[in-house]
């Protein structure tokens, strides 16, 4: 899983309707919006780089996008879903305050 | 609920990107926010992570914080946090928070080799008591010794050191700051005669050019990370370099990415130098009137323990750490440094390394002579499937930005530079070649070290919490700079120990052969932290000695120690640390700490009041001990002269270097608190306000001195958001120095000099050529910087057949330092469970290994198991792994080598062989 964050740039008047469209996308999240400036945050999930680039175009090619540039970009390194704490710190997860030893310490 | 790791990872990335493109918060969010936050108290303080030093907002509702915010007012991050600063307010619900002191018993007593049992706060200062007062009758005040951080408040630095070096006589306290900036600290000094950085972080948005030098910016200091792509973004000429030994996340905005071979920076920086002279670009009027040419010794080892080395290390090990005595020259060293292929080269210079002169700028031109381009594309190329003729092009668009005279910038670097066997070397050659072409003290030019933790600067460096240092940049060594702290501490002459004391990993050697017995780690991690560990955890373990850590949650020093303290964290007490571009910050009490938890600086006051001053300032042994003034091996008693002070030998250290007469003035509650608590104060119960007047007590330090701070209450403005020393008083205002050592900015140049590196530690030194002094007679140079030739040097340890592939050690975004604070997050946990192993796929291929094995890392000293990851975001090159340092679980300075800079005496975690087979 890749997730890119974008900025979008819109025509300030097709704000809102930029802003549906852009949610209409699959994959596409829509998480800050500027006003004043027509500037919108977007966060995008695909599959790998060349999903992530499509994308881009995808939403470049929207009515009233001005401007849509890569900003930020993280590659899943990893599917599995982590849970929980560490193992050495979930022994005493519960009522914290009678557990003074941590069993960590004398383990 | 917490988030699910995808929608964690959703909302830093659209956190990330609004804060490169300068967007702070939603409408929706803020109006969620508004809506949520009636009941709440929001006050300032500062990031505890890295030493950026962002401002946050903390909120707190019955004694507890509920909410914490990137602060829009604060100049450094404009509202802006990263993922860790995010959580600035859960590090402290963690479920494992120690909250009552343990002491290792059996049977209701101590014992070394016994369980964890609570005690109460007066049983453990009763056994430290005993157990330093055995230590020093044992051994005298080398006997004794604090494991200190860059992650001290100044008050705590300052409270540790002062009771260290004023009461007990010991030079024995060194940070973790010494792993992380000390070979940016000797730089500093060596080349301008003062510490830390000239320029601020303003510098971005005024350059053209970033370039990184081994700092991987956007993982580790991302809000600064978020200016430059902003500025890259926004600034048509700027342009981003990356020098790395392996491909990371901040050559994705890079314009240009150098992968270099480990210790390939020492022949980049000299091939640059070469063009700017051979380019006849040398901005002559600048280097003429500010600089001066310097070289010095270079048979000066790589910082293994200096005699009876066999004793300790395993014959393995002495295959590398016999270089301590003699190395043999190898073929790019034979060039580099104008010997030849095999000679061996005696170590002479190994106990006094620092050793430099002046020489004349045709002996430098001959010095970098031999690297052109050919010979430092051969040293440097650092990724084998990189053909020789692409990276030469890309050295060469390095040099042309360098040299071209019109282009502004910014050199960052951090550990990369940092933690090297030449640490202090490469740091004065990147000084070098900003020198040479007059790019230094100037908005957008300047070459800046930036800090990995929050008061490394302001704490470790500026308080001086190291064996060699007194505030203020002075040094216990020079007789003048003691005098001036007794007189500040109204101490007898004589009374501070002129010996420099252990640096950190001396510390560890010296528990380990049993000349330290006892120790206290305050706000760090020893036992993760230090390399070639296995020896330090024996040490701890099995020596006869007593170890004491102060720490908020069970880490592996706590689990190595013998009795452990519950220790308040921040925003539980009141605080200031001091960020890279020399921002001084503070921040009040906000909510109590847990159960009986207490604050570092309240250990080290109820210490003090357990000790007379006839049981420390009478004779004391101090073996080695050799100063003009002072008894061979001896420190004298100063008993008599302390009661012609008006002192009495039945007075406590909390008496006489705390509450001070003086000290007592500052009266708690103050207003300055709005209302809030202070638990020390209230604690001590004596009525004064020790965070305050400790505060305005060390300010004498710097005050003229071109360190001036701002009294306490200055930085407790609500207007406020830290200020830059040196710090100075101009009608009713307190006005902060953007770039030192520029007429237009520094109140401290002389008028009309225009530049000025007025610094005044190492100005007078001796003239010679590259082979040594011709001259001895120290000739003085004031106002000026140095401009050093230092040559290459070969790794100390290289891969061979058996152990074939280097190891890299560092951090990743998501933790920070050892884990024990981020690891208690949830959702940074689950960002990044665990450290893995990232392997270029063909090296795990050629082994037979794939993604997610479980693998040996093994050197000469040890092994660890780990996970493998030939993805995601760290692109090794061939031949490189990548194990990041964080996780308790996989230790891996068990594996690392215990080489330092010979210099700085900061160690090299950037560099050893190891290899990497299937568990």
């Amino acid at each position: 899983m890749n997730l890119s964050g974008v900025l979008v740039v819109a025509k300030p008047e097709w704000r809102e309707q930029v802003v549906e469209s852009l949610n209409a996308l699959e994959g596409v999240e829509v998480h800050q919006v500027d006003a004043d400036t027509g500037r919108i945050v977007v966060v995008q999930e695909a599959a790998d780089i060349h999903a992530e680039i499509d994308g881009l175009k995808r939403i470049k090619a929207l009515p009233h996008v001005i401007m849509a540039e890569m900003v930020y970009h993280y590659i899943g390194e990893d599917d599995k879903v982590y849970e929980g704490l560490p193992a050495e710190l979930q022994d005493d997860r519960e009522g914290s305050d009678a557990c003074v030893v941590p069993p960590y310490l004398n383990s | 609920m917490g988030l699910t790791r995808r929608e964690f990872l959703k909302t830093s990335v659209a956190g990330a990107t609004a804060a490169t493109v300068g967007m702070s918060m939603s409408e929706t969010a803020a109006a969620a926010v508004k809506a949520s936050e009636a009941g709440w108290q929001w006050d300032k303080s500062v990031c505890r992570f890295c030493g950026t030093g962002c401002g946050i907002m903390v909120a707190t509702k019955d004694d507890r914080i509920v909410a914490t915010k990137g602060d829009p007012a604060a100049p450094v991050n404009k509202g802006l946090n990263c993922v860790k600063g995010y959580f600035n307010g859960k590090i402290n619900y963690g479920q494992d928070r120690l909250t009552q002191p343990l002491l290792r018993m059996t049977d209701g007593k101590f014992d070394k080799k016994g369980k964890f049992t609570p005690i109460s706060w007066e049983q453990a200062l009763d056994i430290m008591e005993e157990k330093m007062r055995w230590a020093l009758k044992e051994k005298g005040p080398t006997g004794i010794s604090i494991f200190g951080s860059g992650q001290y408040t100044i008050h705590e630095g300052y409270a540790a050191a002062k009771l260290m070096k004023a009461g007990f006589r010991s030079n024995n306290i060194d940070p973790n700051a010494r792993h992380c900036m000390a070979s940016a600290v000797a730089a500093f000094m060596r080349t301008f005669g003062i510490d830390e950085p000239p320029g601020n972080y303003d510098d971005i948005e005024h350059t053209d050019t970033a370039i990184l030098w081994g700092a991987n910016m956007a993982e580790m200091h991302p809000i600064l990370w978020s200016r430059i792509t902003d500025r890259r973004l926004t600034h048509k000429p700027m342009k981003v370099v990356n020098l790395t030994v392996y491909g990371n996340m901040s050559s994705d905005i890079a314009d240009l990415e150098i992968i270099f071979s480990p210790s390939g920076d020492l022949a980049i920086q000299n091939y640059i130098a070469r063009e700017i002279v051979k380019r006849d670009v040398v901005d002559w009027d600048f280097v003429r009137k500010h600089t001066i040419f310097a070289t010095g010794v270079t048979d000066i080892g790589y910082g293994f323990r200096p005699v009876n080395a066999e004793k300790f290390h395993t014959a393995a090990e002495m295959e590398i750490v016999k270089n301590e005595k003699a190395h043999v020259i190898d073929k790019y060293e034979a060039i580099a440094q104008r010997r030849t292929e095999g000679e061996v080269v005696e170590q002479k210079n190994a106990a006094n390394p620092v050793r430099h002169w002046h020489i004349r700028f045709d002996d430098f031109k001959t010095a970098l002579e031999p690297y052109t381009l050919d010979f430092v594309a051969e040293v440097a190329k650092g990724d084998p499937d990189e053909s020789i003729e692409d990276f030469k092009a890309k050295l060469q668009q390095l040099a042309d930005l360098y040299c071209d005279r019109n282009r502004k910038i910014v050199s960052y670097w951090t550990m990369g530079f940092n933690q090297h066997q030449r640490g202090t070397w490469v740091n004065e050659q990147c000084y070098m070649n900003h020198l040479l072409m007059g790019r230094m003290s100037k908005p957008g030019d300047g070459a800046f070290s930036l800090t990995g933790q929050p008061s490394a600067c302001g704490t470790a460096r500026e308080v001086g919490t190291f064996a060699h240092r007194l505030p203020a940049d002075m040094v216990v060594d020079i007789k003048k700079h003691r005098d001036m702290a007794e007189k500040i501490w109204k101490l007898p002459e004589n009374t501070i120990n002129p010996r420099v004391g252990s640096h950190y990993l001396k510390i560890m050697r010296d528990l380990e052969d049993g000349q330290i017995l006892f120790n206290w780690v305050q706000v760090n991690n020893p036992w993760q932290n230090t390399s070639n560990l296995n020896h330090w955890i024996k040490a701890a373990r099995e020596m006869n000695n007593f170890i004491v850590c102060s720490d908020a949650y069970p880490s592996v020093s706590a689990k190595v120690a013998d009795l452990v303290l519950p220790a308040a964290m921040i925003n539980e007490k009141w605080g200031a640390y001091g960020n890279a571009e020399r921002r001084t910050q503070v921040w009040r009490q906000q909510v109590k700490p847990p159960g009986q938890a207490r604050g570092d600086l309240w250990m080290i006051l109820e210490l003090s009041k357990r000790f007379k001053l006839k049981d420390v300032w009478g004779e004391q042994p101090v073996p080695g001990l050799k100063a003009e003034g002072f008894p061979d091996g001896k420190l004298p008693s100063v008993l008599d002269a302390a009661v012609k002070m008006g002192y009495n030998p039945e007075m406590t250290l909390y008496e006489v270097l705390f509450a001070t007469p003086e000290n007592k003035k500052v009266k708690w509650p103050d207003r300055i608190a709005k209302g809030r608590g202070n638990h020390i104060a209230e604690l001590l119960g004596d009525g004064w306000f020790p965070e305050k007047a400790l505060f305005e007590e060390y300010r004498q330090f710097g005050v003229g001195k071109a360190h001036d701070l701002a009294p306490f209450d200055v930085y407790h403005d609500d207007k406020v958001r830290g200020l830059k020393w040196p710090v100075v008083r101009r009608g009713n205002r307190w006005v902060e120095t953007g770039w030192r050592f520029n007429e237009q900015y520094d109140p401290y140049v002389t008028k009309g000099a225009g530049f000025e590196f007025y610094g005044d530690f190492a100005k007078a030194i001796p003239t010679g050529n590259l082979d040594g002094v011709t001259d001895p007679k120290p000739v003085p140079l004031p106002g000026k910087a140095k401009i050093f030739f230092w040559p290459y040097v070969s790794p100390v340890e290289k891969p061979d057949a058996n152990y074939d592939m280097w190891l890299c050690t560092g951090r990743v975004l998501e933790h920070w330092h050892s884990g024990t604070m981020t690891r208690r997050v949830p959702e940074l946990h689950r960002a990044v469970p665990a450290a893995v192993c990232w392997i270029h796929p063909k090296d795990a291929e050629a082994k037979g290994l794939k993604r997610n094995d479980l693998v040996w890392v093994e050197s000469r000293r040890g092994k660890i198991k780990v996970r493998l990851e030939t993805g995601g975001r760290n692109k090794m090159p061939r031949g490189m792994v990548y194990v990041p340092w964080f996780d308790e679980g996989v230790l891996i300075n068990k594996v690392t080598l215990d080489a330092t800079c010979p210099i700085s005496k900061e160690t090299d975690f950037k560099k050893c062989s190891v290899k990497v087979y299937k568990a």
